[in-house]
């Protein structure tokens, strides 16, 4: 059964390690959409509408914002026993997280046993641990030769299957372009045409710290255990409770500074000359966010709604050519 | 110094007040005519507002209004100054049990706006600073940090975090990062516990698995030891179950009020003066003795008038349930003007109306309100609530009144109306009031008064 999970920080070993299938939505076929009611994130919408119209899936919603939190609410009527709220902490200096974090692991072992995986052995815990960090560091390496939409399009399916596939020759950046780091929500493969309109404007995507991009392989600072090793079942969760929370870099964390940290050192690093906002209209998280960016980094950030890339792709077009030109 | 009950403009409230002099009113330190508000404080909304004429409402708007001025006071004699952010109703509990300690919520810079008409800019100061109207008008609280011609700025900042709506927690995040440090404390999302799970009976007829109650518990034991510090004093077990009483004091006052208003066929005080009165639960408004005497005063006028058998309305107004606080205030005036009456309220805040459990240790009993929070949990959690209420209430009516730009008004109100016409078969609306809604009345008024059209249909 495939077992959809909508934030990165939902850890999919744990849900292979289940005999389950953990697919991340950010390479789904985009669902129908129903239209837009006032106020809503079309991405949380565009979650709803995915498991209204996968009956034979799992999902597992997070609650990391108001809005998957409230689709979560209506879900539970339409479709009992298919969906799992996670409850991700937001704070992270404390012990609470950790204990947050590690009763929603059990609590969604409990769930994922109901909906047909089996127990996990600590062997099948330890070696999909082992794999999925294999995957990611990789996938860390790999990003420096790729293009952006090759590099978007790799991370994406990492998390729909686990597996590293940079789709054959790798495809290399334009080496003339501005450097640009873009930033934000989610950048589901259905909107990765943005990478290319991007590249089109002479712009350079060097650092994509999107919900699925580069920065959901998250920090990896830490000399981790062996997962392989022998392992009791619940020192493997602990474990995993661990890097899970040690790996968290997003917007919603209180206070973000681990966001703001992690994109300090990659900003300087790759010479990005500006920032490009990207943001679902009704994401609050995002788009506060635009002026404390501008005054971190001292950077120019041109906010980039998603839903002007679909109605309005042109005009979105001509804004980057604009901002990338500006910057020139 | 009784008369039969009304609403006054405020110009008619001049005479009114030098009637009550006349006769020998006694007034807190914080006393005075309403339009002074105006001149002095540019109040300039209470022009457009009418006034329950008594003399406990007077003192309840002069307390309210007089806030931050009793703030800078505190302040100025030497109190800490604590500024609660969103949890609602608890962390004023646990500062007020220390000596020499104020909480505040610098939320309530949310109706600034609505009260200054504006005239404070803070709306389009928060633009400025990067947050526009598509966030709550709860943004004014940024501008009002920043400027500080509201609030004191506060000694110790506080704000709950993880299960809370995106608007505060965006706009608490900017503040942090213009330079008020905050301490976050986490509250997890509220839910149901497992089967496998100890559960723990929540206040409202609510339960949340033990490891949600010691996670919660726990942050708050952790900010107690920063109250304490900020206080020079330990908020030890004792102190910390005497706050509680003392809570619970507020909130029973609250609750008999309650009934007695929304229970009674007449309407014994009107819709505004019972928003404003609830919402002394949350934080007393920075005085909880004030608290209790302004409630004591309110609840005495309601029962006379009881005994009486006066009401403020015509019986025959429409019972609504009202969902949500009101970003203008004026809107609560102007459904008593088209026909309905309050008969009981969700206005985000009913944990901050429950009674904290005094049977259990104090942080443990704090922790179990803190996750009654209706916004902490389900969206159907609360509709059940509503539910009940209205039966309770009798309500004819529900209006969800949606908060412009938060996140949670989205969907939740769907579901709630949902809910509300299933289970009780009553009409409900959803509507949208803006911090001024002078322009929006022709349209809220056909909306609502098509409800109350429905409503009445109903009893025919
Ligand atoms: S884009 Fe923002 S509002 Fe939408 S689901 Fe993600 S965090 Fe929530
Ligand atoms: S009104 Fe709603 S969106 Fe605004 S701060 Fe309160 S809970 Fe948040």
């Amino acid at each position: 059964m495939q077992v959809f999970i909508t934030s990165p920080w939902v850890p999919p070993e744990f849900i292979g390690a289940h005999g389950l299938e953990p697919r991340g939505v950010w390479f789904a076929a985009e669902p129908s959409q129903l239209p837009l009611g006032a106020g809503i994130c079309a991405f949380a919408q565009a979650m709803i509408r995915l498991a209204e119209t996968r009956p034979e899936s799992a999902f597992i919603f997070s609650t990391h914002c108001d809005q998957l939190r409230r689709g979560f609410d209506a879900l539970t009527l339409t479709l009992p026993g298919r969906v799992f709220l996670f409850n991700l902490p937001a704070t992270w200096q404390g012990r609470v997280g950790e204990r947050i974090f590690g009763s929603e692991l059990e609590r969604l072992g409990s769930f994922l046993l109901k909906i047909g995986g089996y127990p996990p052995t600590a062997k099948a815990l330890g070696e999909s641990m082992a794999r999925y960090r294999l995957a990611r560091s990789r996938l860390i390496e790999a990003g420096a030769d790729c293009s952006a939409r090759q590099y978007g399009e790799a991370l994406a399916r990492f998390h729909w299957d686990g597996t590293v596939n940079l789709g054959g020759e790798a495809q290399h950046a334009r080496a003339d372009g501005i450097a640009l780091a873009l930033v934000g929500g989610p950048l589901p493969t259905w909107q990765m045409d943005l990478l290319d309109a991007i590249e089109r404007a002479r712009g350079r995507v060097v650092l994509n710290a999107t919900e699925a991009g580069e920065r959901s392989l998250g920090l990896a600072s830490q000399p981790e255990a062996d997962y392989t090793a022998s392992h009791a079942l619940p020192d493997l969760l602990q474990l995993l409770t661990r890097s899970c929370l040690e790996r968290c870099v997003d917007v919603f964390q209180r206070p973000n500074t681990r966001l703001y940290l992690w994109l300090k050192e990659r900003l300087a690093a790759r010479g990005v000359r500006g920032i490009l906002l990207w943001h679902f209209v009704g994401c609050d998280l995002w788009r506060a966010e635009a002026q404390s960016l501008r005054e971190a980094f001292g950077l120019p950030v041109l906010l980039l709604a998603a839903s002007e890339a679909r109605s309005d792709a042109l005009r979105q077009s001509t804004r980057i050519q604009a901002f990338v030109e500006s910057l020139g | 110094m009784s008369a039969a009950p009304r609403k006054l403009t405020l110009d008619e409230w001049e005479g009114r007040y030098a009637e009550l002099r006349r006769a020998g009113l006694q007034e807190a330190s914080y006393g005075g005519p309403l339009g002074r508000h105006v001149l002095e404080e540019r109040d300039l909304r209470l022009r457009h507002l009418r006034f329950d004429n008594s003399a406990a409402a007077l003192g309840l708007w002069n307390f309210l209004l007089s806030e931050n001025e009793r703030l800078a006071q505190a302040r100025t004699r030497g109190d800490k100054i604590v500024g609660a952010m969103k949890d609602l109703g608890t962390v004023p509990v646990m500062a007020c049990a220390l000596r020499g300690v104020r909480a505040f919520y610098p939320d309530g810079a949310w109706w600034t706006p609505c009260l200054m008409e504006c005239s404070d800019g803070l709306l389009q100061q928060a633009e400025t600073l990067g947050l526009d109207a598509s966030f709550c008008p709860v943004r004014a609280m940024l501008a009002a940090f920043q400027n500080g011609e509201h609030f004191p700025r506060p000694d110790l900042l506080i704000c709950s975090t993880g299960a809370v709506c995106d608007d505060f927690s965006a706009i608490a995040q900017r503040l942090e990062k213009l330079g008020f440090p905050i301490e976050w404390w986490e509250m997890p999302r509220r839910r149901a516990p497992e089967p496998h799970e100890t559960s723990c009976a929540l206040p409202g007829n609510l339960s949340a698995p033990q490891v949600q109650v010691e996670c919660v518990r726990d942050e708050l034991a952790r900010l107690g030891k920063l109250l304490g510090d900020l206080a020079g004093q330990a908020l030890d077990s004792a102190a910390l179950a005497e706050g509680i009483r003392q809570a619970n004091r507020v909130r029973r006052l609250l609750a008999t009020l309650r009934h007695a208003v929304y229970g009674s066929p007449g309407v014994p005080l009107p819709a505004l003066e019972m928003l404003i009165a609830e919402m002394l639960a949350i934080h007393f408004c920075s005085d909880r003795e004030e608290t209790i005497r302004v409630l004591t005063g309110l609840l005495a006028e309601v029962r006379e008038r009881l005994e009486l058998g006066q009401s403020v309305l015509d019986e025959d107004a429409v019972r609504v349930f009202w969902v949500n606080p009101v970003a203008d205030l004026r809107a609560m005036n102007q459904l008593e003007d088209w026909g309905g009456r309050i008969a009981g309220s969700d206005y985000m805040f009913t944990h901050a109306l429950d009674l904290i459990p005094e049977d259990l240790p104090p942080l443990e009993a704090l922790a179990r309100t803190a996750l009654a929070d209706p916004m902490v949990g389900s969206t159907l959690d609360r509709a059940r609530r509503i539910v009940a209420d209205c039966r309770a209430w009798r309500a004819e009516a529900v209006v969800v009144s949606r908060i412009p730009g938060a996140s949670h008004c989205a969907q939740e109100g769907t579901l709630i109306r949902q809910l509300v016409r299933e289970e009780l078969g009553l009409p409900a609306i959803e509507l949208e009031i803006p911090p001024i809604c002078d322009a929006l009345l022709p349209t809220l008024s056909s909306r609502i008064q098509a409800l109350l059209e429905t409503a009445r249909a109903k009893r025919r």
